[in-house]
Protein backbone atom coordinates (compact mmCIF):
# COMPACT_ATOMS: atom_id res chain seq x y z
CA UNK A 1 0.00 0.00 0.00
CA UNK A 2 2.81 2.25 1.09
CA UNK A 3 4.75 1.49 -2.04
CA UNK A 4 1.79 2.39 -4.25
CA UNK A 5 1.64 5.81 -2.61
CA UNK A 6 5.33 6.44 -3.35
CA UNK A 7 4.96 5.11 -6.88
CA UNK A 8 2.02 7.48 -7.42
CA UNK A 9 3.83 10.50 -5.96
CA UNK A 10 6.92 9.66 -8.03
CA UNK A 11 4.81 9.36 -11.17
CA UNK A 12 3.24 12.75 -10.54
CA UNK A 13 6.67 14.25 -9.83
CA UNK A 14 8.14 12.77 -13.01
CA UNK A 15 5.23 14.06 -15.08
CA UNK A 16 5.62 17.54 -13.59
CA UNK A 17 9.41 17.62 -14.11
CA UNK A 18 8.89 16.75 -17.78
CA UNK A 19 6.13 19.29 -18.31
CA UNK A 20 8.08 22.01 -16.48
CA UNK A 21 11.05 21.65 -18.82
CA UNK A 22 13.37 20.40 -16.05
CA UNK A 23 14.23 17.28 -18.05
CA UNK A 24 14.76 19.16 -21.32
CA UNK A 25 18.43 19.60 -22.28
CA UNK A 26 17.96 22.89 -24.12
CA UNK A 27 15.79 24.46 -21.41
CA UNK A 28 18.43 23.63 -18.77
CA UNK A 29 21.17 25.24 -20.88
CA UNK A 30 19.05 28.35 -21.43
CA UNK A 31 18.51 28.58 -17.68
CA UNK A 32 22.28 28.53 -17.13
CA UNK A 33 22.80 31.04 -19.96
CA UNK A 34 20.18 33.34 -18.33
CA UNK A 35 18.23 33.27 -21.60
CA UNK A 36 15.08 31.67 -20.24
CA UNK A 37 13.33 32.39 -16.94
CA UNK A 38 11.32 29.10 -17.02
CA UNK A 39 13.38 26.90 -14.67
CA UNK A 40 14.43 29.79 -12.41
CA UNK A 41 10.71 30.45 -12.01
CA UNK A 42 9.92 26.77 -11.42
CA UNK A 43 12.56 26.37 -8.68
CA UNK A 44 11.76 29.76 -7.14
CA UNK A 45 8.02 29.07 -7.00
CA UNK A 46 8.61 25.59 -5.57
CA UNK A 47 10.70 27.04 -2.72
CA UNK A 48 8.36 30.00 -2.18
CA UNK A 49 5.43 27.61 -1.59
CA UNK A 50 7.24 24.73 0.11
CA UNK A 51 8.78 27.02 2.76
CA UNK A 52 5.50 28.26 4.30
CA UNK A 53 4.01 24.77 3.79
CA UNK A 54 6.82 23.27 5.86
CA UNK A 55 6.26 25.87 8.54
CA UNK A 56 2.56 24.99 8.72
CA UNK A 57 3.21 21.25 8.81
CA UNK A 58 5.89 21.68 11.45
CA UNK A 59 3.50 23.70 13.62
CA UNK A 60 0.88 20.96 13.17
CA UNK A 61 3.62 18.47 14.11
CA UNK A 62 1.96 15.30 12.83
CA UNK A 63 1.96 13.36 9.57
CA UNK A 64 -1.31 12.11 8.08
CA UNK A 65 -1.02 8.83 10.00
CA UNK A 66 -0.69 10.73 13.29
CA UNK A 67 3.03 9.98 13.71
CA UNK A 68 5.39 12.74 14.81
CA UNK A 69 6.61 14.62 11.76
CA UNK A 70 10.31 14.07 11.17
CA UNK A 71 12.25 16.75 9.31
CA UNK A 72 15.95 16.02 9.80
CA UNK A 73 18.23 18.82 8.61
CA UNK A 74 21.20 17.68 6.55
CA UNK A 75 24.64 18.01 8.20
CA UNK A 76 26.57 21.10 7.10
CA UNK A 77 30.17 20.55 5.96
CA UNK A 78 32.55 21.56 3.15
CA UNK A 79 31.25 18.60 1.13
CA UNK A 80 28.04 20.58 0.55
CA UNK A 81 29.62 23.23 -1.68
CA UNK A 82 32.50 21.12 -3.02
CA UNK A 83 30.19 18.28 -4.06
CA UNK A 84 27.64 20.83 -5.25
CA UNK A 85 30.20 22.41 -7.56
CA UNK A 86 31.14 19.00 -9.02
CA UNK A 87 27.46 18.15 -9.48
CA UNK A 88 26.79 21.50 -11.19
CA UNK A 89 29.34 20.70 -13.90
CA UNK A 90 27.61 17.34 -14.48
CA UNK A 91 24.18 18.98 -14.53
CA UNK A 92 25.35 21.35 -17.27
CA UNK A 93 27.07 18.61 -19.29
CA UNK A 94 24.09 16.25 -19.31
CA UNK A 95 21.28 18.79 -18.96
CA UNK A 96 19.93 16.56 -16.19
CA UNK A 97 19.94 16.57 -12.43
CA UNK A 98 19.24 13.21 -10.73
CA UNK A 99 15.41 13.24 -10.96
CA UNK A 100 15.31 14.06 -14.68
CA UNK A 101 17.75 11.22 -15.45
CA UNK A 102 14.95 8.82 -14.46
CA UNK A 103 12.26 10.93 -16.15
CA UNK A 104 14.22 10.92 -19.42
CA UNK A 105 14.73 7.16 -19.20
CA UNK A 106 10.96 6.77 -19.23
CA UNK A 107 10.52 9.41 -21.93
CA UNK A 108 12.70 7.43 -24.35
CA UNK A 109 15.75 9.71 -24.30
CA UNK A 110 18.34 7.00 -24.67
CA UNK A 111 21.32 9.17 -23.67
CA UNK A 112 19.83 9.20 -20.13
CA UNK A 113 20.99 5.57 -19.89
CA UNK A 114 24.60 6.71 -20.25
CA UNK A 115 24.05 9.48 -17.68
CA UNK A 116 22.52 6.94 -15.26
CA UNK A 117 25.42 4.51 -15.73
CA UNK A 118 27.86 7.35 -15.01
CA UNK A 119 25.87 8.57 -12.01
CA UNK A 120 25.73 5.09 -10.46
CA UNK A 121 29.46 4.62 -10.96
CA UNK A 122 30.12 8.10 -9.53
CA UNK A 123 28.01 7.35 -6.44
CA UNK A 124 29.79 4.00 -6.00
CA UNK A 125 33.19 5.72 -6.30
CA UNK A 126 32.28 8.29 -3.66
CA UNK A 127 31.08 5.50 -1.36
CA UNK A 128 34.37 3.64 -1.83
CA UNK A 129 36.45 6.78 -1.17
CA UNK A 130 34.23 8.05 1.66
CA UNK A 131 36.32 6.64 4.55
CA UNK A 132 39.35 8.53 3.20
CA UNK A 133 37.49 11.76 2.33
CA UNK A 134 35.49 11.99 5.57
CA UNK A 135 38.33 13.00 7.93
CA UNK A 136 39.77 15.48 5.41
CA UNK A 137 36.45 17.24 4.72
CA UNK A 138 34.83 16.81 8.14
CA UNK A 139 32.05 14.58 6.80
CA UNK A 140 29.94 12.62 9.32
CA UNK A 141 30.93 9.02 10.10
CA UNK A 142 28.59 6.61 8.28
CA UNK A 143 26.49 4.73 10.81
CA UNK A 144 24.88 1.40 9.93
CA UNK B 1 15.01 35.98 -21.04
CA UNK B 2 12.29 34.76 -23.41
CA UNK B 3 9.30 32.51 -22.85
CA UNK B 4 9.56 28.73 -23.27
CA UNK B 5 6.96 27.14 -25.48
CA UNK B 6 5.34 23.76 -24.97
CA UNK B 7 5.83 23.63 -21.21
CA UNK B 8 3.58 24.54 -18.34
CA UNK B 9 3.93 28.11 -17.12
CA UNK B 10 6.73 28.24 -14.53
CA UNK B 11 4.42 29.12 -11.65
CA UNK B 12 2.28 26.07 -12.39
CA UNK B 13 5.27 23.70 -12.49
CA UNK B 14 6.72 25.19 -9.32
CA UNK B 15 3.39 24.96 -7.49
CA UNK B 16 2.96 21.31 -8.51
CA UNK B 17 6.48 20.49 -7.26
CA UNK B 18 5.74 22.17 -3.92
CA UNK B 19 2.44 20.28 -3.53
CA UNK B 20 4.11 16.90 -4.20
CA UNK B 21 6.99 17.75 -1.82
CA UNK B 22 4.52 18.62 0.95
CA UNK B 23 2.35 15.55 0.25
CA UNK B 24 5.42 13.30 0.46
CA UNK B 25 6.16 14.77 3.88
CA UNK B 26 2.60 14.80 5.17
CA UNK B 27 1.41 11.43 3.80
CA UNK B 28 4.68 9.51 3.94
CA UNK B 29 6.69 11.45 6.55
CA UNK B 30 9.61 11.53 4.10
CA UNK B 31 11.95 14.34 3.21
CA UNK B 32 12.16 14.84 -0.58
CA UNK B 33 15.62 14.02 -1.93
CA UNK B 34 16.41 12.00 -5.01
CA UNK B 35 20.18 11.60 -5.26
CA UNK B 36 20.30 9.17 -2.31
CA UNK B 37 18.34 6.99 -4.74
CA UNK B 38 21.60 6.49 -6.67
CA UNK B 39 22.99 4.90 -3.50
CA UNK B 40 19.80 2.88 -2.96
CA UNK B 41 20.39 1.42 -6.43
CA UNK B 42 24.12 0.83 -5.84
CA UNK B 43 23.34 -0.88 -2.51
CA UNK B 44 21.28 -3.49 -4.37
CA UNK B 45 24.50 -4.98 -5.72
CA UNK B 46 27.43 -3.51 -3.72
CA UNK B 47 28.45 -4.21 -0.12
CA UNK B 48 30.52 -1.03 0.36
CA UNK B 49 30.19 -0.08 4.09
CA UNK B 50 29.17 3.52 3.33
CA UNK B 51 26.24 2.19 1.28
CA UNK B 52 25.02 0.12 4.24
CA UNK B 53 24.42 3.15 6.46
CA UNK B 54 20.99 3.68 8.00
CA UNK B 55 20.14 6.66 5.79
CA UNK B 56 20.41 4.48 2.68
CA UNK B 57 19.10 1.18 4.03
CA UNK B 58 16.13 2.85 5.71
CA UNK B 59 15.00 4.81 2.67
CA UNK B 60 15.01 2.19 -0.10
CA UNK B 61 11.45 1.25 0.91
CA UNK B 62 10.05 4.57 -0.28
CA UNK B 63 12.70 5.88 -2.64
CA UNK B 64 12.90 2.93 -5.03
CA UNK B 65 9.14 3.02 -5.80
CA UNK B 66 9.39 6.81 -6.12
CA UNK B 67 12.22 6.47 -8.67
CA UNK B 68 10.14 3.90 -10.55
CA UNK B 69 7.38 6.50 -10.57
CA UNK B 70 9.72 9.08 -12.10
CA UNK B 71 10.36 6.72 -15.03
CA UNK B 72 6.64 6.05 -15.40
CA UNK B 73 5.80 9.76 -15.14
CA UNK B 74 8.36 10.57 -17.84
CA UNK B 75 6.81 7.94 -20.10
CA UNK B 76 3.28 9.24 -19.53
CA UNK B 77 4.32 12.86 -20.12
CA UNK B 78 6.09 11.90 -23.35
CA UNK B 79 3.04 9.90 -24.50
CA UNK B 80 0.85 12.93 -23.85
CA UNK B 81 3.18 15.26 -25.76
CA UNK B 82 3.05 16.13 -29.43
CA UNK B 83 6.01 13.92 -30.35
CA UNK B 84 4.74 10.88 -28.44
CA UNK B 85 7.01 8.31 -26.82
CA UNK B 86 9.70 7.75 -29.45
CA UNK B 87 13.20 6.58 -28.52
CA UNK B 88 15.60 9.39 -29.43
CA UNK B 89 18.92 11.09 -28.74
CA UNK B 90 17.71 14.63 -29.32
CA UNK B 91 19.57 17.46 -27.59
CA UNK B 92 19.31 20.22 -30.23
CA UNK B 93 21.70 22.79 -28.72
CA UNK B 94 24.38 20.17 -28.05
CA UNK B 95 23.97 18.72 -31.54
CA UNK B 96 24.35 22.16 -33.11
CA UNK B 97 27.48 22.80 -31.02
CA UNK B 98 29.39 19.52 -31.48
CA UNK B 99 27.61 17.25 -34.01
CA UNK B 100 28.47 14.23 -31.85
CA UNK B 101 28.13 10.70 -33.22
CA UNK B 102 25.90 8.58 -30.93
CA UNK B 103 28.90 6.91 -29.24
CA UNK B 104 30.43 10.33 -28.55
CA UNK B 105 27.18 11.60 -27.07
CA UNK B 106 26.98 8.55 -24.81
CA UNK B 107 30.55 9.21 -23.64
CA UNK B 108 29.70 12.90 -22.98
CA UNK B 109 26.62 11.92 -20.99
CA UNK B 110 28.49 9.20 -19.10
CA UNK B 111 31.21 11.67 -18.09
CA UNK B 112 28.60 14.17 -16.92
CA UNK B 113 26.81 11.39 -15.05
CA UNK B 114 29.99 10.50 -13.18
CA UNK B 115 30.21 14.08 -11.88
CA UNK B 116 26.51 14.02 -10.94
CA UNK B 117 26.85 10.79 -8.96
CA UNK B 118 30.09 11.71 -7.22
CA UNK B 119 29.15 15.35 -6.63
CA UNK B 120 25.62 14.87 -5.32
CA UNK B 121 26.71 12.20 -2.88
CA UNK B 122 29.65 14.27 -1.65
CA UNK B 123 27.28 17.21 -1.31
CA UNK B 124 24.68 14.94 0.33
CA UNK B 125 21.90 16.22 -1.89
CA UNK B 126 20.87 17.58 -5.27
CA UNK B 127 18.37 20.02 -6.73
CA UNK B 128 15.52 18.37 -4.83
CA UNK B 129 17.05 17.66 -1.41
CA UNK B 130 19.14 20.84 -1.17
CA UNK B 131 17.57 23.16 -3.76
CA UNK B 132 13.92 22.61 -2.93
CA UNK B 133 13.62 20.98 0.50
CA UNK B 134 16.80 22.31 2.13
CA UNK B 135 16.29 25.90 0.98
CA UNK B 136 12.63 25.78 2.02
CA UNK B 137 13.80 24.55 5.44
CA UNK B 138 16.39 27.39 5.67
CA UNK B 139 19.40 25.07 5.96
CA UNK B 140 22.81 26.76 5.54
CA UNK B 141 24.49 23.70 4.02
CA UNK B 142 21.73 23.50 1.42
CA UNK B 143 22.14 27.17 0.54
CA UNK B 144 25.90 26.64 0.06
CA UNK B 145 25.28 23.53 -2.06
CA UNK B 146 22.62 25.26 -4.18
CA UNK B 147 24.75 28.34 -4.84
CA UNK B 148 27.66 26.05 -5.74
CA UNK B 149 25.79 23.85 -8.21
CA UNK B 150 24.02 26.78 -9.87
CA UNK B 151 27.29 28.72 -10.21
CA UNK B 152 29.19 25.68 -11.51
CA UNK B 153 26.39 24.89 -13.95
CA UNK B 154 26.35 28.44 -15.29
CA UNK B 155 30.13 28.53 -15.62
CA UNK B 156 30.21 25.19 -17.45
CA UNK B 157 27.41 26.12 -19.83
CA UNK B 158 29.09 29.46 -20.58
CA UNK B 159 32.34 27.60 -21.30
CA UNK B 160 30.58 25.13 -23.61
CA UNK B 161 28.38 27.61 -25.45
CA UNK B 162 30.04 30.96 -24.98
CA UNK B 163 27.92 34.02 -24.44
CA UNK B 164 26.92 34.54 -28.05
CA UNK B 165 24.88 31.37 -28.75
CA UNK B 166 21.18 31.56 -29.48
Amino acid sequence: MDRLLYLALGTAFGFVLYRSGASDYDTVQRMFLLQDFQLWGVIGTAVAITAPGLRLLRRHGLSASGAALKITPKPRNPGNWLGGAIFGVGWSITGMCPGPIFVNLGAGRLHALAALAGALLGAALLAALYPRLAPVLGLPVSKG
Amino acid sequence: MGESSGFWPWWQGGTAIAVITLLLLWLGNQRLGLSTGLENLCALVLRTPHLQRAEVAGSARWRLPFLGGLVLGGALAALASAGGLTPNLATPLLDARFAFAPAEKFAWMFAGGLLIGFGTRLSNGCTSGHGIFGLSNFECGSLEATLAFLAAGMLTTFLVYGTGSS
